[in-house]
């Protein structure tokens, strides 16, 4: 078969190394591979309590250094990357709240980067749920299950993005 | 132009699918240790014995001129600039043996202008952080039955941007704004974006297959 194609475009099969090696008989059934990967990650969890614990220090720290009147974006950064890194990770070892939280974070420092203005309450607030949501009483806990809570995080992002230079007009 | 077609095009569902990771050689990249820690254990866990680890692009770039790599597990905003542009680096290098290299990316930001700017840097699909292990493993699945073929043109080098359904929806669907001179005519319908859009919901709120 020959399709028609312009003549500056070349189009051709790959069957890369990945492929070939993938497709080999004698690998892991798909069952037993994503069980063996779930209690692989159950054997971090004991690790992920205390990254989170000095991931949260850090957080910490590092809200302490913004000056809330004129923040640096550097230090917005650094809160930024680390509350990727919880978003990133929490839900995966069974801390859905964490996650969550963590995202809303995200999107309140997005925010900012688009120029919304910065409140510092909003962030210690998040950093605070973190804290929380990290405990063993709150693992498994879905957001879902905890809508005042969740609502009241919405309502924090729609606060923190009502400065936004394009909704301030 | 010559156009090589498809050895077998049947639809074939992928559902239970199993993939051989043994002797492959994967590279994790991701700035997050523990994100590092979590991927590795997967693959682990699916029996990889070969994973290698990078924080930032330096470390991608450096490992894909060291040693053959087969796919890479990209994060999109990995450090200096992101994922995406590391990317389009690979694929965009004519003398880059890996060129075609399965490349995998990983997003916490599951916007659609995110995905599509995956998609049109050439990634071979795009999964959604946080992740779970049945997720990660179903992608990899559809990586090593993909049967796209490649497009290499002025704009773009990289797998067809065009997806077919087969078995289950996994990834980066057909765009209205697709040009035809970059893709090619399509074939066979593909996934909606709506689709992938309420995948990555689910899978932000945690709520991965």
């Amino acid at each position: 078969m020959t399709e028609k194609t312009p003549p500056n475009v070349r189009i051709f099969a790959v069957k890369t190394r990945f492929q070939e090696l993938a497709q080999r008989p004698g690998g892991i059934p798909r069952e037993i591979a994503i069980q063996q990967a779930e209690s692989g990650i159950e054997g971090y969890k004991a690790e992920f309590v205390d990254w989170v614990e000095r991931e949260l220090q850090e957080l910490t720290q590092a809200l302490r250094k913004i000056d809330s009147a004129q923040p640096d974006m550097a230090q917005l950064d650094e809160i930024y990357a680390r509350s990727r890194q919880l978003r990133d990770t929490g839900t995966t070892m069974g801390l859905a709240l964490l996650t969550f939280v963590a995202d809303n974070l995200c999107r309140v420092l997005d925010a900012i980067q688009s120029g919304a203005t910065y409140d510092s309450e909003i962030v210690e607030c998040h950093i605070s749920a973190l804290f929380l949501a990290r405990q063993n009483a709150y693992r498994n806990i879905r957001p879902e299950q905890v809508p005042e809570m969740t609502s009241g995080f919405h309502r924090m992002l729609e606060r923190a993005s009502r400065s936004l230079p394009d909704k301030a007009g | 132009m010559i156009t090589v077609p498809v050895a077998d095009s049947k639809p074939r569902s992928l559902k239970n699918a199993s993939v051989n990771l043994r002797d492959l050689t994967i590279l994790i990249a991701d700035p997050g240790t523990f994100m590092r820690r979590v991927v590795y254990g997967m693959l682990r866990g699916f029996g990889a014995n070969r994973i290698l680890e990078a924080g930032d692009a330096a470390g991608v770039l450096a490992a894909l001129m060291q040693q053959k790599i087969d796919i890479l597990i990209l994060d999109a905003k990995l450090p200096p600039q992101n994922g995406l542009a590391v990317t389009q680096a690979i694929r965009r290098n004519t003398d880059n043996e890996n060129r075609t290299l399965p490349i995998l990316i990983m997003t916490s930001d599951a916007q659609q202008s995110t995905v599509k700017e995956a998609r049109d840097a050439g990634a071979s699909m795009v999964v959604a952080k946080p992740m779970s292990p049945t997720t990660l493993y179903d992608r990899l699945v559809w990586i090593a039955f993909d049967r796209r073929q490649f497009i290499d043109c002025p704009t773009y080098f990289g797998p067809d941007r065009r997806f077919k359904i087969e078995g289950y929806p996994t990834g980066v669907g057909r765009r209205a704004s697709d040009k035809s001179i970059e893709v090619a005519e399509a074939v066979e319908p593909n996934l909606e974006q709506d689709d992938i859009d309420s995948l990555f919901q689910a899978a932000r709120a945690g709520q991965s297959e």
